[in-house]
């Protein structure tokens, strides 16, 4: 009898633990109930231009000002919500023909639009701005930057030109050395890249053009050479992208078990955590169900949402990767390629199709890098 | 050397369209419009923390830890956004509650609005939350049952028209059951429960002696123990079942469905084999709470508000002990009636013991292979 109800009680506290109450009921005034992004001097700065532009409204500079600062804790936080805050900050510029807030304005509110994926809308607002001041070198590389993502190869080189006759070279070569490799010209790429991360010691610029090597290097498939120049990249100077690109090559290498330690200090943006979730299913690692469960209840709520989402890729990954769905991750990577097509995307979408087994889909991937002329080694693996 | 101006476009282009380093979800608030138990509506609405402290600035010393007192300080200026940020034409809100809930990407505070007009006369609605704070702020309406779909509220936009309440009208405008026959309902007619008071009374209308088992003289010889261990069983429910619909433990019902046969086993299997002898009525007490938390689910499922809760509860378990009472009722006169019975001890006490310690193995097996 005792023995039973023991075990009937210990049964009794293991549900409820594992029923992890959604309510809160704080126990006193004092209990932390949320933590929030932002503290002290970051904080009050924000709230002191928020202040200025509250007793100033029409000042574009100041307005463009907390834009910036707001865009840059949304990226560094992994926080949309910050995004969405500076488009407020912005909104009376957006469509006025008469006041368009000068070029600094329109430039992040086209930064904010495309980190939030609206990129159609960015790009149109960048052909704008060139129009207008064609002498301006962000806005080029923002445009060229913005074709690229689409697949326009072509157009991009444009953007990437022009940038080179305003006398921005390094940025210009870059650019143009991207774009070469990525319709498959990766020898010459190679050493333009190269000369140019031996050329500029700067840690943010090492760590950019490294970053891009390594992608042209995982593209060639020369999964070791992308490794080493991701890592060099990390080592310059510590970025989202480049841990969560190297985190993918990690996954594809069948080495789950680095990827915990690599993502560790991130912000857990769905995209770290679904890595997170692959990896640790990959490695049989006991966080893996509560990882999984952690994806699924934020997928469950992005897809509360309907219509377009800026976040089909990470569905599409998600149902590819983890749920084995693959009929609704070719679904996702279709919609995702309307939006935004860089490799990652279309090689999302071959996958896609071959998992789902589809005569018809098989090719779809290849037919899309052909359309848009990417040359990407990983297609044919 | 990188001039300035284009040295800023570095974070750009490593973040251009980075790979899942766009985050986490935009923000969203919760909205679900329900029947009023008094024939109302009730809006239960829920905000992000973060959402209200970028536009009302909560955490006033700045620490980015937002604590309860904080929360608790600024309702009155929450209270004042939300209605300020909702409406619909001929109706009128007012804040009655107020609570917490945590979500995927952090706490929400939770609004309960209340409005005198019925479901059925909220046909439009407009929303304006965070419109000059947050352009990709969206409301996610859920209007009447659990299957409603959706609608998606943009602050931005105009007013919405809600369609989906009128077609349903009918269902959803109808007036709330009463908890109390909810609450008879609920232990009448499961049958589970109803097996385990049998299982206790049962053996109370017998006595065990050296000469075997022996009809009681008087109805009280049987009433008083029963009376006894049917209290052990009441307290405990209801305390069980308030610490569950108050939201401060509910343990899941994958545990507690299979403990509920378990129960009902051991007390049939101990009117064949005593072995719970004195203990009978502490065991009782402790079964009754594994039945509290199987009452809980239809009282959480009108998610009520804290302040309506205390009321709805009292209700609800009125109606349990009613029904309970003419479970017990009915069962002892029945059993009094058949005590003098010869084939009583064997064919009604043990025969239905041994049926209800098979029917309780068989729930347990089904329970827990779902």
């Amino acid at each position: 009898m005792k023995p039973l109800l023991r075990a009937l009680f210990a049964g009794l506290l293991l549900a409820a633990g594992a029923a992890a109450a959604r309510p809160i009921t704080p126990a006193s005034d004092s209990e932390v109930v949320e933590t929030l992004p932002l503290a002290g001097a970051q904080r009050s700065q924000l709230q002191r231009l928020r202040r200025a532009i509250a007793a100033q409204p029409g000042d574009a500079s100041l307005a463009a000002q907390l834009a910036r600062k707001l865009l840059e804790q949304a990226r560094h936080n992994g926080e949309p919500r910050f995004a969405g805050q500076a488009l407020a900050v912005l909104q009376r510029w957006s469509d006025d023909p008469r006041d368009d807030g000068g070029t600094e304005l329109q430039l992040v509110l086209a930064d904010t639009e495309q980190h939030l994926h609206d990129f159609e809308r960015a790009t149109r607002r960048v052909q704008g701005l060139v129009q207008r001041d064609a002498g301006s070198p962000q806005a080029w590389l923002m445009l060229a930057t913005l074709q690229r993502v689409q697949g326009r190869y072509a157009a991009s080189d444009q953007a990437c030109r022009t940038l080179a006759r305003l006398g921005a070279a390094l940025h210009a070569n870059a650019c143009l050395a991207e774009n070469a490799a990525l319709r498959g010209d990766t020898e010459a790429a190679r050493r333009t890249l190269q000369q140019l991360v031996a050329a500029n010691r700067d840690a943010a610029t090492q760590a950019w053009l490294s970053t891009t090597l390594a992608e042209l290097e995982a593209r060639a498939g020369r999964p070791a050479a992308a490794e080493a120049a991701f890592r060099a990249s990390l080592a310059a100077q510590p970025d989202a992208y480049a841990a969560i690109a190297l985190a993918d090559l990690l996954i594809a290498q069948r080495r789950p078990r680095e990827v915990a330690a690599l993502l560790a200090s991130l912000p857990r943006s769905d995209g770290v955590l679904l890595r997170l979730s692959v990896a640790a299913r990959d490695a049989h690692s006991p966080q893996a169900d509560a990882l999984m469960r952690e994806l699924r209840e934020r997928l469950a709520e992005l897809a509360q949402r309907s219509g377009a989402t800026p976040h089909a890729r990470e569905q599409a990954m998600a149902a590819l990767y983890v749920e084995g769905d693959a009929m609704r991750a070719l679904q996702l990577a279709r919609s995702n390629v309307r939006l935004q097509r860089e490799p990652i995307d279309v090689l999302l979408l071959a996958q896609a199709a071959r998992a789902s087994g589809q005569s018809e889909a098989l090719n779809e991937g290849r037919a899309l890098a052909r359309e848009i002329g990417l040359h990407d080694q990983r297609l044919d693996s | 050397m990188i001039n300035a101006w284009i040295r800023r476009l570095l974070p750009l282009l490593l973040a251009l369209a980075a790979a899942g380093a766009q985050a986490h979800k935009a923000s969203d608030a919760y909205l679900r419009l329900t029947p009023a138990a008094d024939g109302g509506t009730q809006l239960r609405w829920d905000i992000a923390l973060r959402d209200l402290d970028a536009v009302l600035d909560l955490d006033g010393d700045g620490d980015a830890r937002l604590t309860w007192a904080e929360v608790r300080a600024a309702w009155t200026a929450i209270d004042n956004l939300a209605l300020r940020s909702l409406s619909v034409p001929g109706c009128s809100w007012r804040v009655r509650d107020h609570g917490l809930e945590q979500r995927g990407d952090g706490a929400y505070a939770v609004l309960w609005l209340h409005s005198t007009c019925e479901l059925s006369q909220v046909r439009q609605l407009q929303y304006r939350l965070f419109r000059d704070d947050d352009p990709t702020h969206r409301g996610l309406l859920r209007a009447g049952g659990d299957d409603a779909s959706v609608i998606l509220l943009d602050p931005r936009a105009g007013a919405v028209e809600l369609p989906a309440l009128q077609s349903t009208s009918a269902s959803d405008g109808r007036p709330q059951p009463s908890l109390v026959a909810e609450g008879v309902r609920h232990i009448v007619g499961g049958t589970d429960h109803v097996l385990f008071l049998l299982c206790l009374l049962l053996p109370a209308v017998v006595r065990r002696t050296p000469q075997g088992w022996q009809p009681v003289q008087r109805i009280t010889q049987a009433a008083w123990p029963v009376l006894a261990i049917v209290t052990a069983f009441t307290v405990a429910h209801s305390i069980s079942l308030a610490v569950a619909v108050s939201g401060l433990w509910l343990p899941s019902p994958a545990f507690i469905e299979p403990a509920i046969a378990v129960t009902i086993v051991l007390a049939a299997f101990d009117n064949l084999r005593p072995v719970l002898g004195r203990r009978r009525i502490v065991v009782t007490f402790l079964f009754g709470l594994v039945h509290g938390f199987g009452f809980a689910g239809p009282l959480m499922e009108l998610e009520l508000s804290p302040g309506a809760l205390a009321w709805a509860l009292l209700r609800f378990n009125l109606g349990i002990e009613c029904g309970q009472l003419a479970i017990v009722g009915l069962g002892l006169a029945a059993l009094f009636a058949l005590r003098r019975w010869r084939a009583y001890p064997a064919w009604v006490l043990q025969g239905g013991s041994a049926a209800a310690v098979a029917t309780g193995v068989f729930w347990f097996a089904q329970r827990t292979m779902m």
